[in-house]
Parts: structure tokens; C-alpha cells; sequence
């Protein structure tokens, strides 16, 4: 078992990881040599190509930490609460570039940094709330009550993500209406080449997003064994 | 800064916390390796003796 957990790793997940890497220079390829710089808004208009697919993973993410919480709370398996937990982490990391990569962006197009905008402020609220999970889950102790208040706020806190994608439309807002998932169909909203260099980018980071996890589960499987290996140890003397 | 220094800059943060969080993940996984392998070798010590 414990050899098991130890050489699970990166030998069959080599081919994941060159294809990710393909990818994401084939993106960065894309954004840099392929697609037309935007009449209105100049070269600062390529930050969409960052910051829609690093929106696109971290609302991934937690509906992965959405799905794994039911699953944790109807199967009481550990192995739903390690995909859950991973997912949260992966999710943080990309929210916060989200909001790093926006504001970056606002500031030429807008002339300000921020705005108390329905998305902006609900994308902060996501943040937010996946920090406190990732606060709750490394400040109590490990056990099946901290997987269970941890499933509970997974679920909860993904209810702030239809509210961010809705709340360009329900409010007057800043921030742009929906470019991809528009209401006259799928990628109306953009000129097929931008359209063309934002999927090659939603996909990289989508793969990126497999890499991490493959990585992130690994982790909490080998300290899953030391622990038991521990247990054993201090139960045998 | 001009319009390109704000691209470049999204740009530099996106991959920069993208390779931090892959080094930190890389430092994590080998850490964890060697504490298993640390207990597997006083596992073994203590049954041989």
C-alpha cells in the first residue's frame, strides 16, 4: 500500500503533462502570433485570454468541490473529501489570478483598478468563502467532523457562482456582458479567430487543471500513509 | 504604464503563481516522499531486530 501511493506517480501521468505543455504554448502561440489585435482596446485586450479560462478553471474547481462534497457527505468515503479539498486549493489559486488579472485590465479600459461592480464584488465573495474553507480545513483538527463542516461550506459556497455569471445580466454592471455563453448561442459574442485562441487557452488551462490535481491527491494520499503508518507504529508499542 | 506593460504584467503574474504553485506542490510531494521512506527504513530496522 504504502509503495502503492508512493509510485503512483508522475510515469503514467508523463503524457498529461507534455500534452498540457503543448497546449499551453500552442495558446501562447495563439495569443501572441494569431489573433488580431482589438481595434478598441489595443494589445491589453489579450489579458481575456488569461483571465476568462483562469475564471473558467477556478468555477471548475469548486464545482468539483461542489460534487465531491455531496458524494463525501452521502458516501462518508475519505476519497471524496481528498478530491474536495484539492479542488478548493486549485480553485483559490486560480480565483486569486482572476482577481489579480482584472483589475490589471480595468485600469487602462475603465481608469480605475477596482469597481463595487455585482461581479466583481460576488467574484470577491467566491474568494473569500474558498479561503475560509481552506482556513477551516488547516486550523481544525483532521477527522471526519472537519471533512463534514468543509463539505458543508464546498456546497454553500458554490451557490455564489450562477449569481456571478447572472449578475452582469440582473444588474447594471461594469464589467462586460457574457462573450461565450451568450444569449444568441455558443461564442457569438467574438470574431471566430478570438473565439479560435480563447478555447486552444480554455483548454490548456483545463489540462493545467488535471496536472495540479494528479499532483495535489497525490499529496494528500502519501500524508494520508504516513499517518497511518504512525497510527500503526504507536498503537503496536 | 503604457497599454503593452499592463498585458505584460497579467501575463508575469499568471505564470509566475502558476510555476510557485507547481514548485511549492513538487517541494510538498518530495517532502512527504522522504518521511515515508524515513518510517520505512525504522519500520525495517525495528523488525530485524
Amino acid at each position: 500500500m504504502t509503495e502503492d501511493v508512493a509510485e503512483e506517480t508522475p510515469k503514467e501521468n508523463y503524457f498529461l503533462l507534455w500534452l498540457t505543455a503543448v497546449v499551453i504554448f500552442a495558446a501562447i502561440a495563439a495569443i501572441y502570433l494569431y489573433v488580431p489585435t482589438d481595434k478598441t482596446e489595443g494589445p491589453v485586450q489579450r489579458i481575456m485570454y488569461f483571465h476568462i479560462p483562469s475564471a473558467w478553471l477556478s468555477f471548475f474547481a469548486f464545482f468539483v468541490v461542489f460534487l465531491c462534497s455531496i458524494l463525501f457527505l452521502w458516501k462518508k468515503d475519505r476519497e471524496w473529501d481528498i478530491y474536495a479539498h484539492a479542488s478548493a486549493e486549485i480553485g483559490v489559486i486560480f480565483c486569486s489570478l482572476v482577481l489579480i488579472t482584472g483589475p490589471i485590465w480595468a485600469r487602462p479600459i475603465w481608469g480605475a483598478w477596482w469597481v463595487w461592480d455585482a461581479r466583481l464584488t460576488s467574484t470577491l465573495i467566491l474568494w473569500l468563502i474558498y479561503v475560509a474553507y481552506l482556513m477551516l480545513r488547516s486550523q481544525t483538527a483532521p477527522g471526519s467532523m472537519r471533512a463534514r463542516y468543509a463539505a458543508v461550506l464546498g456546497i454553500a459556497g458554490f451557490l455564489d457562482i450562477p449569481l456571478i455569471h447572472f449578475s452582469v445580466l440582473w444588474w447594471r454592471a461594469f464589467h462586460p456582458q457574457p462573450k461565450v455563453i451568450t444569449s444568441e448561442g455558443f461564442g457569438k459574442g467574438l470574431d471566430t479567430s478570438m473565439m479560435m485562441t480563447l478555447l486552444i487557452s480554455l483548454a490548456a488551462f483545463t489540462l493545467l487543471y488535471f496536472v495540479l490535481m494528479g499532483q495535489r491527491v497525490r499529496q494528500e494520499k502519501l500524508r494520508d500513509e504516513i499517518d497511518r503508518i504512525k497510527k500503526e507504529k504507536l498503537y503496536s508499542h | 504604464m503604457d497599454n503593452l506593460s499592463f498585458l505584460f504584467a497579467a501575463n508575469a503574474f499568471v505564470w509566475a503563481g502558476v510555476i510557485y504553485y507547481l514548485f511549492t506542490l513538487k517541494k510538498r510531494n518530495v517532502s512527504l516522499e522522504r518521511d515515508l521512506q524515513l518510517l520505512k527504513e525504522v519500520i525495517e530496522k525495528e523488525s530485524k531486530q
